[in-house]
């Protein structure tokens, strides 16, 4: 186990630095340049290139990378320009925010795993829970209806339905507030009223797919030898089907949903811009438009790392599930 | 001066600036003011600069005034501030040593703010210029305000850190566009940069090398806020500014909210323009223009006293412009900037074809095009109609839909090919299809290039650019020719990159014009501009106008109090209160 969680880390680690070195690289493959974002206005080609000399954006590639680098694990000095001293783990400065990109980061990030984590904790239950049971009463109207649901839900766009929900339950009914973000140690009702749609809309979409998933893994389990072997020995049904089938069956819908979450906490931008809601995704977006490239290298780098740390986690979780698989 | 792209988010023309005629909402309904004029003029009576404003007519103190925008204000220290939200944001924060009085109705005056009165021309040769700066002015702490604090804030914005913000004062002072080069504030934060002194705690003095009979003008943007030294945090500052006017930075949560509560040191009777109605002012970012509109016309809650800063966007026009009931909770009205169809004289150098070009623009087709009244409103002269001095004409009458027959006549048979370049961005593209239908139609061959939206400005800036033609915006941060003509047209001020004049255009008796009009005595220039407008279009024509942006804004029953800013084109809150 330990052994595996080494070999798992170091090979994220690997996985992080070349995302972090290709995104350092994008900066100067991007066709703009980096400090006329940082100048729009007034700014001559004589002041822009004093403001590039301040930057460093003149030192050699490997520098700025390392010096990058140092700021995350140390911090750095990043000049009166860019608020002085910058404390570790320092992403640098957003000339389009004026603030530090980890500051930035720190007011976003909750939102996006506001939206996220709930509505992942739903789409699973939603998703598995009709998967099951459609698989289990296959042929039923239940199975029916359950399949007819995952299909609307997997047609349907989270823009459409977003809006379909704001104007039923928001402009129309006005049963819940404009959707916003309220920190949960503040209040935990507005945090849940201001983020509800968010988790509806996406578990509706996101839930679909692991209804189809886990039916058509159920199916296959439950047509297996060893829950007929099961059964043959007379183990009572629920015992079978939630002990034996839903842990073998469960395996892949594990896989995609750590690949999903991983990719969701990255950011979630048709959520957060269909609900007016500032998390990692609008960041990003906002970012590439305007050109703001250590905002753009955050996001990235940060995405990557929920992503390879979602991958470490359905490793171990394959472990606890399926007592077949070890870890090594 | 800001020049952008026409361009703005869901097709909808939603960055207007400058100038312009203003209108409160009067509930008459979505038709646009067209006859309105720049009424523009400078105080000549002090009493004119002394407050108390004006009472607004069924304003009650009290509420909260909320004002939802998509994205943060890029700065509020007032040395930094230049993008269109914090303009309208930091008068409620910060006063300068001018300032518009603005009726809503299209008067505009420029009053003194912090100074007695918009200043003085010592000389007559705008060379040297004093203010005064008024008793009873204070900061937030109580501490009166005087000449130092106000030199303090101008000495800040020469230091290159604090990038962002105009910079008319600093390379006047400096008479160079290098003034933090002149100038070094870090290494002189106890003294003052060159040609700027204070005499006295009451006076504020300039000299500078060259007239700037412009000052009076350039002086009403948030460069002269003033600071207190100590107060100074460099670029902290902007996530909290030190208040000078009647509303102070209660909390800011950076890219999320900005809650303003009254400021107990401000006085009234000390500001001609500005009121203290709501109880605070909260700025909510995040929202899409079409959330913040649906969040204003279903009128809930705290969203009853509120507005959209983001104008009513492409998809939501037609619902809103046709709904009865919205009309008293919208207000329509044109701006400033003016978008052109600018020609790169330096390679389209005929005349008669430049001239044809006018010809053959079909304006009422392009507007309706891009969404009608609510977005544009045509234009045939290079300044907008709210510029002090604007001379209504028109060089190249073809009526609203062109004259193609005319184009073709000056043409004589050619078929002259062109290259429009244009930004990859939704307004631009459609403007692209509509004006080489326009030119074709006529005889020319157009060939569309597309520019990546973000990198046009800086391509077309450029001398050696390689298009014909290409779609520009212009916004003037003050309506006086003065920042229009010679900005655009002046060709000793061409450079291999950067440049605003962006026809390439280039006279020695125009030059020769716009410096004698310089030369002469602020009031005296408007009629001035005016006929060189006229001349610049018909001896030359380097652009065809094309139209002016149209401001289009929602809000809540219980807004009250917004008029559409005659100089910058967005919503101003200086009256906003909440109705009860």
């Amino acid at each position: 186990m330990v052994r595996f969680l080494v070999k798992r880390l170091f090979s994220a680690t690997l996985t992080l630095f070349a995302v972090s070195v290709l995104t350092f690289l994008m900066f100067f493959a991007l066709p703009r340049d980096p400090v006329s974002g940082m100048c729009p206005k007034n700014c001559n080609p004589e002041r822009l290139e004093r403001v590039r000399q301040e930057l460093g954006l003149r030192d050699p590639l490997i520098t700025q990378y390392a010096g990058y680098m140092k700021g995350i694990v140390t911090g750095r000095d990043l000049g009166s320009a860019q608020g002085g001293r910058c404390d570790a783990p320092c992403l640098g400065w957003s000339y389009v925010s004026n603030e530090a990109v980890f500051d930035t980061i720190a007011r976003v990030l909750p939102v996006t795993l506001s939206i996220v984590i709930p509505a992942a904790v739903l789409w699973l239950l939603l998703g598995v829970g009709l998967g099951m049971v459609s698989a289990l009463r296959r042929g039923t109207w239940l199975d029916r209806v359950a399949i007819g649901f995952s299909l609307t839900g997997a047609s349907l766009q989270l823009y459409f339905v977003g809006a379909v929900l704001l104007l039923v339950f928001v402009y129309s009914l006005r049963l819940l507030p404009v959707p916003s973000y309220t920190p949960l140690l503040d209040d935990p009702v507005r945090w849940a009223s201001g983020l509800v749609l968010a988790w509806v809309a996406l578990a509706f979409l996101f839930s679909a797919i692991y209804a189809r998933l886990s039916r058509a893994q159920m199916l296959e389990t439950l047509s297996e030898d060893f829950v007929r072997t099961a059964r043959a020995k007379g183990l009572a049904k629920p015992r079978v089907y939630g002990r034996h089938a839903l842990r073998a069956a469960i395996t892949p819908v594990v896989t995609v949903a750590g690949l999903d979450v991983g990719a969701a906490l990255g950011g979630t931008v048709i959520t957060e811009t269909t609900f007016g809601l500032n998390g990692m995704g609008r960041t990003a977006v906002d970012a590439v438009r305007a050109g703001d490239l250590p905002t753009i290298m955050a996001t990235v780098l940060i995405a990557a790392v929920f992503v390879v740390l979602a991958n470490v986690l359905v490793d171990l979780l394959y472990a606890a599930i399926d007592p077949r698989v070890r870890l090594r | 001066m800001r020049r952008r792209a026409a361009a703005a988010a869901g097709g909808a023309i939603a960055l207007v600036a400058a100038l312009g005629a203003c209108s409160e909402n009067t509930g008459e309904g979505t038709t646009v003011d067209t006859d309105r004029k720049q009424t523009g003029v400078i105080a000549t009576d002090p009493k004119d600069s002394q407050g108390p404003a004006a009472e607004v007519a069924g304003a009650q103190k009290g509420g909260t005034f909320t004002i939802i925008r998509e994205t943060p204000i890029s700065h509020l220290d007032p040395q930094r501030t230049y993008s269109f939200a914090g303009l309208m944001a930091s008068p409620l924060f910060a006063r300068y040593l001018t300032t518009w009085k603005d009726d809503g109705k299209g008067g505009l005056v420029l009053v003194g703010d912090l100074a007695e009165t918009p200043g003085t021309n010592v000389n007559n040769d705008c060379k040297v210029w004093e203010f005064k700066v008024k008793d009873g002015v204070k900061f937030e702490d109580g501490t009166p305000i005087t000449s130092k604090e106000i030199a303090y804030g101008i000495a800040r914005s020469f230091d290159p850190d604090l990038t962002g913000g105009p910079t008319y004062v600093q390379e006047w002072l400096a008479d160079t566009a290098q003034y933090d080069t002149r100038w070094d504030f870090k290494a002189n934060k106890t003294s003052l940069p060159p040609g700027l002194s204070t005499p006295d705690p009451k006076t504020l003095r300039f000299e500078f090398a060259k007239p700037r009979c412009d000052l009076p003008f350039a002086v009403s943007l948030p460069t002269t806020a003033p600071l207190k030294p100590e107060q100074d945090t460099g670029v902290n500052l902007d996530a909290r500014p030190f208040s000078s006017g009647p509303y102070k930075v209660a909390k800011n949560q950076v890219g999320v909210q900005l809650t303003l509560d009254r400021n107990p040191h401000w006085d009234p009777k000390t500001d001609p323009v500005r009121h203290q109605y709501p109880d605070q002012f909260v700025w909510t970012f995040g929202p899409t223009a079409d959330a913040a509109v649906n969040r204003v016309i279903a009128d809930n809650g705290a969203d009853q006293s509120a507005i959209s800063f983001n104008f009513v966007p492409a998809s939501l026009v037609a619902r809103v412009a046709q709904d009865a009931a919205l009309k008293q909770r919208t207000i329509l009205s044109p701006t400033p900037s003016a978008n052109q169809l600018v020609i790169n004289t330096q390679r389209v150098k005929d005349l008669k074809v430049r001239q044809a070009l006018n010809y053959a623009i079909d304006r009422d087709g392009l507007i309706k095009a891009l969404g009608g009244q609510t977005v544009a409103q045509p234009l045939t002269t290079l300044m907008p109609p709210a510029t002090i001095g604007y001379k209504a004409y028109d060089a190249y009458p073809a009526g609203a839909n062109g004259n193609v027959d005319k184009a073709k006549e000056l043409l004589g048979g050619q078929t002259p090919e062109l290259v429009l370049g244009v930004a990859d961005n939704t307004t631009e593209q459609q403007m692209a299809t509509q004006l080489k239908g326009n030119l074709e139609r006529a005889g020319f061959k157009i060939t569309v290039r597309n520019i990546p939206d973000d990198a046009k400005l800086d391509e077309i800036k450029k001398k050696d650019n390689p298009w014909d033609l290409y779609i520009g915006n212009w916004a003037a941060d003050w309506p006086s020719g003065a920042s229009i003509l010679p900005v655009l047209y002046d060709g000793r001020s061409i450079k291999a990159e950067g440049n605003s004049n962006q026809s390439y255009f280039n006279d020695a008796a125009i030059n020769a014009e716009m410096d004698r009009i310089l030369a002469l005595p602020p009031a005296q220039q408007g009629p001035e501009w005016g006929k060189l407008d006229e001349r610049i279009m018909k001896e030359h024509a380097p652009v065809v106008p094309l139209f002016v942006d149209v401001a289009y804004a929602a809000h809540g029953s219980k807004a009250g109090g917004v008029f559409i800013s005659s100089v910058f084109g967005y919503p101003s809150f200086v009256n906003a209160h909440v109705k009860p």
